[in-house]
């Protein structure tokens, strides 16, 4: 898969800019604060429809604008697609692809795929479980797009519960209906999460066995607040009656709380190294290498599942690592990929590609 | 801000579902422009309809009198009632020409976040037509949605109890419709649903 065009108007600090990367490696060099991740995240808004630094729409316009537009020539799977994207500072945006207006942002999933390592990904080793919870939920989506939907009608089925438990209502019949419907959905989020877990974990301790030369073992485990403990590998129905048991184990404590304390939503899924806890007992580089080592796991996996290989932005990663694991991870990077990498001094880069310097535009 | 009288015509249309304040305007110059007799028929329609329609005393549908005309209909079967969401819904029903029961509105969907338990809707007035009317069976044709299905579910566990059936119109594909053109949620649960054959 790979972006052939790319022309931005209007976005963020770009008034206008039309780029034809190479499809494999690109470095984009520029100084700090000259928009190299500005086109790193039109092209992730390509692929998901949101911005991967997690801000709404209006913070991607730029400033006296009243709309951005984000356009783009894809190839994937034989076919090339245009997409093109209006972000409108008042009002709904805009998607069509192929000139087709799409109808659900769902019908975007697949039409360009995209991984990304920011420098902020860290996060994803060093903070809450919430932030693992994402990144097994987002991989969910990546393999399976109706997962979404599983998601979506967990988070509402859950703050429907949470509603009733805080409203001081003790009717036993209504709350054991929003405990059914909350074990149902959760029990299919975390059947993906299982499976995601599963596909992941393995490429996941190769990756780091690449990256990094200190011959420790990195594992992904989840710690479930329910059930015994485990997540295993079960179905959704098995989960779901789990749950079930769960919620109504916890419904004293949970009425006590007004909160819903177990489920999906509590769980902790966690990176380990040797064993330990990476959050608590890994080194800052440690943290870093287990951060990539998962990128690139989840590039490979939804590269094997669909035979083709998703485009990887790379925010500003090398400048971060010693120079050992720069040249570990430039190796381990995958072939037949098309790479966009940020950087603002080239010489941190150990990588062997188009380089392209960004300012007011981006030329070779 | 326009002439008083105008203004507040504006404010009262833009308190309308679906209608902005542009929309509002449009529609506000266009009843000041239009035969005055139009205008007035429409505020005519307004008054009337508001006067003359209350709900059914049985089922909360609309109506003209005490009870609307498909709880004064002698020819429906008593024993089955359809419960829906909101009156409209009974039209969408009625037109299927399929069934040819009774109905009862319970007037929204369990709903916590915005503050709808049981007490909120009709089960109470439901159940005491059970006995009266004879009812055997319930059929709960609440929204696809997840507090729809919420109230079935609430609905199941209430009623059986009481010697009633209850069932949940099915969900599944639309007909004629292509299989590709159906989103993996309605085909989830038309997985789910499936009938044998």
């Amino acid at each position: 898969m790979r972006v052939d065009w790319l022309s931005l108007s209007q976005f963020r600090s770009y008034q206008s800019l039309e780029w034809a990367p190479d499809p494999g490696v690109n470095v984009l060099v520029g100084r700090n604060a000259t928009g190299k991740t500005n086109v790193l995240e039109a092209i992730g808004y390509l692929a998901g429809l949101k911005s991967f630094r997690s801000v709404p729409d209006s913070e991607l316009i730029a400033d006296d604008a009243g709309a951005a537009v984000i356009r783009a020539a894809v190839s994937g799977e034989d076919r090339e697609r245009l997409i093109e994207i209006q972000l409108n500072r008042s009002g709904p945006r805009q998607v069509q692809v192929d000139k087709n207006r799409l109808r659900r942002s769902t019908e975007m999933l697949g039409v360009l795929r995209v991984v990304a390592f920011l420098s902020d990904d860290l996060d994803l080793v060093k903070r809450g479980p919430s932030y693992r919870r994402d990144l097994l939920d987002e991989i969910a989506v990546q393999f399976w797009p109706a997962a979404h939907l599983d998601q979506a009608e967990f988070e509402r089925s859950l703050r429907q519960r949470n509603a009733f438990l805080k409203s001081g209502d003790r009717d036993q019949t209504t709350l054991s209906v929003w405990d059914s419907r909350l074990a149902q959905a959760g029990g299919r989020v975390l059947a993906r999460r299982a499976k995601a877990t599963g596909l992941l974990a393995p490429l996941l301790a190769v990756a780091y066995g690449e990256i990094s030369s200190d011959g420790l073992e990195a594992a992904l485990g989840y710690r479930a607040t329910w059930g015994d403990g485990t997540l295993g590998n079960r179905t959704a129905g098995d989960y779901a009656d789990d749950l079930a048991q769960a919620l109504e184990a916890s419904r004293q404590a949970d009425l006590d709380r007004r909160l819903t304390t177990v489920g999906p939503h509590r769980d902790e899924p966690g990176f380990r190294l040797n064993h330990s806890e990476a959050r608590t007992h890994a080194s800052q580089g440690e943290q870093r290498s287990i951060a990539l080592a998962v990128k690139i796991a989840s590039h490979r996996a939804i590269g094997d599942l669909y035979g083709e290989s998703p485009i990887l932005l790379l925010d500003d990663v090398f400048s971060e690592l010693d120079a050992g694991r720069s040249e570990a991870l430039a190796a381990s990077l995958p072939e037949d990929t098309q790479t966009i990498i940020t950087s603002a001094r080239p010489e941190d880069v150990p990588l062997t590609g188009l380089q392209w310097t960004v300012g007011d535009g981006i030329s070779r | 801000m326009f002439e008083g009288p105008v203004q507040r015509l504006i404010d009262e249309l833009a308190r309308l579902p679906g209608i902005g304040q542009k929309s509002a305007q449009r529609l506000a110059f266009h009843l000041l422009l239009v035969e005055e007799a139009d205008a007035r028929r429409l505020a005519a329609a307004i008054g009337d309809m508001r006067d003359q329609i209350s709900l059914c005393e049985r089922c909360f549908n609309v109506a003209a009198a005490d009870e609307c005309s498909i709880c004064l209909d002698g020819r429906r079967d008593q024993s089955m009632v359809c419960v829906v969401e909101r009156p409209q819904d009974i039209i969408v029903v009625e037109r299927t020409q399929e069934y040819r029961g009774r109905y009862h509105v319970l007037g929204g969907a369990l709903s916590p976040i915005n503050g709808i338990g049981p007490g909120q809707l009709r089960f109470e007035e439901l159940k005491s037509r059970l006995e009266p009317e004879g009812i055997a069976e319930l059929i709960v044709a609440t929204n696809p949605t997840i507090e729809g299905d919420a109230t079935a579910m609430y609905m199941a566990r209430e009623f059986k109890p009481l010697g009633v059936r209850v069932s949940r119109l099915a969900s599944g594909l639309p007909v004629g419709g292509d299989l590709d053109y159906a989103d993996e949620l309605t085909i989830g649960r038309a997985l789910i649903g499936r009938t044998e054959l």
